[in-house]
């Protein structure tokens, strides 16, 4: 649908408006869509991931309409991060009515241009996503950093009804006590989102995928950056199924063959942001010759050598451009979460690595966590049998993570970073960073033969067999 | 959160499909039932009758091309130029593989519901004989010398030899367990035939199958290639000089819980390569980090070596292999790189999508053509091998209308609808029957409640499902329950799902060969009924209902469809209460017991049965139990 006939008259009314505010008709090509864009004169890309602002000057979503832009929200004072439904009828997005608001989430309705609150926060909350079905996902501020969150997109009883009474309008979805900005959700179903790496221990901004109800919290890849200028953020799921990506300051890949990230060879320039994907294979991103320079708007068709201008605004960074247009759903994540307060935990072979063989045999794990003021706490040990395997419970929703120990307790191998697992989660690693490409083999784990109880890490005492339902 | 946490809500979705379905049987009941999925009436009334290609054959001299048509029973015969159809030639019932002989006069078929081979003369195009052979044929190739025929036999497990001009069976060769597909070496020099059952392992081990190799000269097994960890394996290839052989197969990982799909959780779709070209066999994955090439099974190497291809039923397409690449990384790196989802990456070079259910692949003039036979689909993808393109697509004469039944089926053998395309229930219903292999299911507890995967032959009116009796109806086994621990994605909608239980209530059982077809038991078969239905001991003492083989297994398909505990409660289950399995061909479905923990039906009763529990089986002699035996072979 082409937003531009449907905000025709209002274009007109705020004509004036748009003048002054110096919106001068740039050089444009058409890609057979309006783009929505955030327009900021300040623009920290990696703020967010810190748990900082990243428009400190303020931010307002454009409509870019057969070459001209639009503000897209004229009421608000700030408005940004754009995300268009699948059906291309409405769009989310962040913003806030008065100048010192903190940002909410709001749903804009393309057809009467209605607009409605959907946080109800007096924190900031920011990035958010349909996700299939009726639900979003936004990063909301919780104190120092940013927590992902589940909502649902309306309060109704149908929807009530369909997800059960117990189930919150909203709930968190990340645990690891940093900031978790989702960035995509993936034709699979999954939520793709940044944060620092190691997860809840670094700073260098990474991707990461969760599934919608928060479990299955895994690294996109395992050939992690370790500099902050190698930071990989903004992520964006091609209809190909390449996930394209902001890696410093240039483009680059992950492909379903590959473990590992693939450079794309664009033309040499400073990138930034999520791109969006245009119906003719053309890429739409925001780009800038230097650091001093504002990001503008330019496509690029991949394998052409250079870019071509679509937008640029004299003072402002446009950034995270999005089509008004349908696109494919996802795949909805049914989650099987069981009703449990812990996590059920199996690692098939902890001695399978990337980071090499190990110095000693493991003989047993400790679970940490974290307690409220981020200090680590021991929750105990569990033995790792003669394969590799154990089986533990462990607290859920909030961080943990594994040390591998051997036969005298001295650690031979530690997480570096934390991750978590959500109430009623039951799910097995293959080894300790063992890689997403690395299947498991088909035999059964050691720990299994000998018992079907998992050693209980959680600080609590119950030991009973555990299981869910049909 | 879950979709249907809420048991009000759950309940209400799922009668609500139950009465789409109920809707649907009962409107497909009134229609007529038919036994094949591949017949069906459309809404009109009309019945369709869909061709349902799985395999292809040229004439030796080129001009003609033999698709063979499991749905109606056929050969068409095309010309192999314009693809215009010359010629139908009614065969056997369901028809699974053809072959010719080595002059090319003569064309045979094996038809693996009636038992028998059609011998189809090609000069004029008729079947000339039609010999009786046994127990599901499924493939058969006419030796160089037109001594021999070789036919192999899915339910005995073995390779038939035949004499080529009477069809008088000689001897069987063993071969593995569900023989199915046999490829004669370039040379013709040796036979190599695999099979789609795994062989029997000790219980929670990982299955292992072969490949059969049968010296031609002298009718014998030359070798047998071990094929670790892979339980089902489907078409072999070989490249023209011979140096080079692949099988394309199935990996499951049903020792491990199936917890989750991502990262290659449930299967490895693989092909064991082998010969002088690599050394030891070689098992290389398909599948990549989040791409899969699901199921594995027709293969086809290009006359100069140059591409491998693999057809992939469930992802509904074609993986494109460069050969000299993937030697070099065979020879780079050896040993098995089953788990890696980035080895692909180094010999994969495209992933072509066709039809529905893809299965045999035929490489024409000099490979610069591939020819896929979508058997869901009733058409023929033509594929440029130079582009890696498909440029055409043949359709067979037939109804291009789908029934409900074929929605069904081809939802079945689909792999879309699981997280990221990687299993469909084909994958572990192999050809809509079983598996052979034991599953550890998640929502039962890691480790808990290791279940034997049921056969689904014959499945309808059976309900309850689950070794546990926890689902009431295929709806509910089909839909919310498949979604959540196998698919792990959104599942089918509600009038998909309807197509799906519509079409695995038809499924029909293979017809039994050890019932007598004159109705007519044997001496011993007669003996073992009795044991079966006595309500008292060999002492005179009564033996109480519920401990009596004809209570339980009752009725036309051996169940009550009620749970008993039979007193092979393991540790690791969390119940002893189990669902009685019905009898439908329990001769051929083994291992058996809800965790697969008897091989045998024999142990079933001198293993594990210690106290009479699973009827009143101790007093029985050896015989006693061959007769009994004997007697359940006919169900």
């Amino acid at each position: 649908m082409k937003l531009g006939f449907k905000v025709h008259y209002a274009v007109g009314c705020l004509g004036i408006l748009s003048f002054s505010c110096g919106f001068a008709p740039p050089p444009s090509q058409s890609i057979g869509a309006d783009v929505i864009v955030t327009a900021a004169p300040i623009y920290e890309e990696l703020a967010a991931v810190h748990g900082g602002e990243r428009f400190p000057h303020g931010a307002r979503l454009l409509l870019i309409h057969n070459g001209t832009a639009t503000p897209l929200l004229p009421g608000f004072a700030g408005s940004a991060d754009a995300s268009v439904s699948f059906d291309g009828s409405a769009v989310l997005f962040s913003g806030r009515k008065d100048a010192g608001d903190a940002w909410q989430i709001y749903e804009l309705t393309l057809s009467d241009r209605k607009v409605r609150r959907i946080s109800e926060s007096t924190s900031d909350a920011i990035r958010p996503l349909y996700l299939p079905g009726w639900r979003l996902v936004y990063a909301q501020k919780s104190g120092a950093h940013f927590q992902m969150i589940s909502a649902r997109l309306a309060d109704t009883e149908a929807i009530q009804e369909i997800e059960g009474k117990g189930v919150p309008t909203a709930f968190p979805i990340s645990f690891a006590a940093v900031s978790a900005i989702p960035s995509d959700v993936m034709a699979d179903g999954r939520i793709l989102f940044e944060s620092g790496f190691p997860l809840g221990e670094g700073g260098t901004p990474e991707l990461y995928l969760a599934y919608s109800d928060g479990s299955g919290v895994e690294s996109y890849r395992c050939d992690h950056p370790t500099k902050e200028l190698d930071a990989r953020y903004g992520g964006h799921q091609l209809t190909s199924g390449d996930v394209v990506f902001t890696h410093g300051a240039r483009l680059a890949r992950f492909s379903s063959p590959m473990a590992q990230e693939e450079g794309i060879p664009a033309p040499p320039a400073d990138y930034a942001g999520r791109i969006a994907e245009a119906g003719s294979g053309d890429w739409l991103f925001s780009v800038r010759k230097s650091v001093t320079d504002s990001f503008a708007l330019k496509l690029w068709r991949p394998g052409s050598p250079g870019l071509r201008s679509f937008f640029a605004q004299t003072g402002s960074n446009l950034i995270d451009p999005v089509l008004v247009a349908a696109r494919n759903r996802p795949r909805r994540h049914p989650s099987a979460l069981h009703d449990w307060d812990y996590a059920n935990l199996l690692a098939l072979d902890t001695r399978i690595s990337r980071d090499g063989p190990l110095t000693a045999a493991p003989a047993s794990v400790r679970l940490e966590t974290r307690d409220d003021s981020g200090r680590a706490v021991t929750m105990g040990t569990a033995p790792v049998e003669a394969d590799g395997s154990f089986f533990v419970k462990a607290p859920a929703d909030r961080p943990i993570r594994f040390a591998l120990l051997d036969a005298r307790g001295e650690i031979i191998r530690q997480e570096h970073g934390w991750f978590w697992s959500r109430r009623g989660e039951q799910r097995y690693c293959v080894g300790c960073h063992a890689g997403p490409e690395h299947a498991p083999e088909n035999r059964v784990p050691a720990v299994l033969t000998r018992t079907t109880m998992p050693v209980d890490l959680t600080g609590t005492a119950s030991q009973q067999p555990q299981r869910g339902g049909n | 959160m879950s979709l249907l946490r809420s048991g009000s809500a759950r309940a209400a979705a799922v009668t609500a499909v139950v009465l789409v379905c109920s809707w649907a049987i009962a409107v497909w009941k009134d229609s007529g039932t038919v036994v094949s999925a591949a017949t069906s009436r459309a809404q009109t009334g009309e019945v369709l009758e869909y061709a349902s290609p799985v395999e292809m054959l040229f004439s030796l001299s080129g001009r003609q091309l033999y698709v063979l048509c499991q749905g109606t029973g056929e050969v068409r015969v095309l010309d192999a130029t314009t693809y215009a159809e010359r010629k139908r030639i009614q065969v056997g019932r369901s028809p699974r593989g053809l072959s010719l002989s080595a002059n090319g006069e003569l064309l045979y078929v094996a038809n693996s519901w009636d038992d028998t081979i059609s011998v189809i003369d090609t000069k004029n195009l008729s079947v000339s004989a039609t010999w009786p052979v046994s127990a599901e044929p499924s493939s058969v190739v006419a030796d160089r010398t037109g001594r021999y025929i070789y036919v192999a036999n899915r339910i005995s497990n073995d390779v038939a030899v035949l004499d080529a001009r009477t069809g008088m069976e000689e001897k069987r060769l063993a071969a593995g367990r569900g023989a199915s597909y046999i490829t004669a070496s370039p040379d013709a020099s040796k036979l190599y035939v695999t099979h789609v059952y795994p062989n029997l392992t000790p219980l929670r081990t990982a299955p292992e199958s072969e490949i059969t190799v049968i010296d031609v000269r002298r009718a014998v097994v030359a070798e047998r290639i071990a094929l670790p960890y892979i339980a089902h394996g489907f078409h072999v290839t070989f490249s023209a000089d011979g140096n080079l052989g692949a099988a394309a197969g199935l990996h499951p990982k049903n020792l491990p819980p199936l917890a989750h799909l991502e990262h290659g959780g449930a299967f490895a779709d693989s092909i064991t390569v082998f010969g002088s070209d690599v050394g030891q066999p070689v098992e290389l994955p398909l599948d990549e980090l989040e791409r899969y090439s699901v199921r594995p099974f027709g293969v086809a190497i290009t006359p100069d070596k140059s591409r491998l291809f693999v057809t992939c039923g469930g992802s509904e397409e074609v993986t494109v292999i460069d050969v000299p690449r993937m030697l070099r990384y065979v020879h780079a790196h050896p040993g098995s790189h089953a788990t890696d989802l980035s080895a692909s990456a180094n010999y994969v070079v495209a992933r072509v999508k066709v039809g529905h259910d893809p299965r045999g692949a035929l490489l024409a003039r000099g490979g610069t053509k591939l020819l896929v036979a979508n058997r869901l689909d009733d058409t023929m993808s033509v594929i440029d091998t130079r582009t890696n393109r498909v440029t055409s697509t043949v359709p067979l004469a037939g109804p291009r209308e789908n029934s409900v039944l074929r929605n069904g089926e081809q939802t079945f053998y689909t792999a879309r609808y699981s997280f990221q395309g990687q299993i469909g229930c084909a994958n572990c219903h192999i050809d809509s029957t079983f598996d052979g292999l034991q599953w550890d299911l998640e929502p039962d507890g890691f480790g808990r409640d290791i279940v034997d995967n049921r056969p689904i032959e014959a499945v309808k009116d059976t309900e309850p499902y689950k070794w546990n009796g926890g689902n009431p109806n295929l709806p509910t086994e089909c839909g919310p329950r498949t979604e959540k621990f196998f698919w792990r994605a959104e599942n089918y909608d509600d009038l998909t799902l309807t197509d799906l239980v519509v079409y695995v209530r038809s499924l029909p059982p293979r017809p039994n060969r050890s019932r007598p077809a004159n109705g007519e038991f044997s001496a011993a078969q007669e003996r073992g009924r009795a044991l079966f239905n006595r309500t008292t001991d060999k002492f005179h003492n009564p033996i109480a209902e519920g401990n009596r083989c004809g209570y339980c297994h009752s009725g036309a398909k051996g169940t009550n469809q009620k749970s008993f505990d039979v007193g092979t409660k393991r540790a690791s289950d969390n119940t002893g209460l189990l669902d009685t399995p019905q009898l439908i061909n329990i001769a051929i479905t083994g291992p058996y017991l809800h965790d697969g923990s008897a091989q045998t039906l024999e142990q079933i009763w001198t293993v594990f049965n210690p106290e009479d529990k699973h009827g009143r089986t101790n007093d029985l002699t050896k015989d006693e139990l061959n007769d009994l035996i004997e007697y359940l072979r006919t169900r």
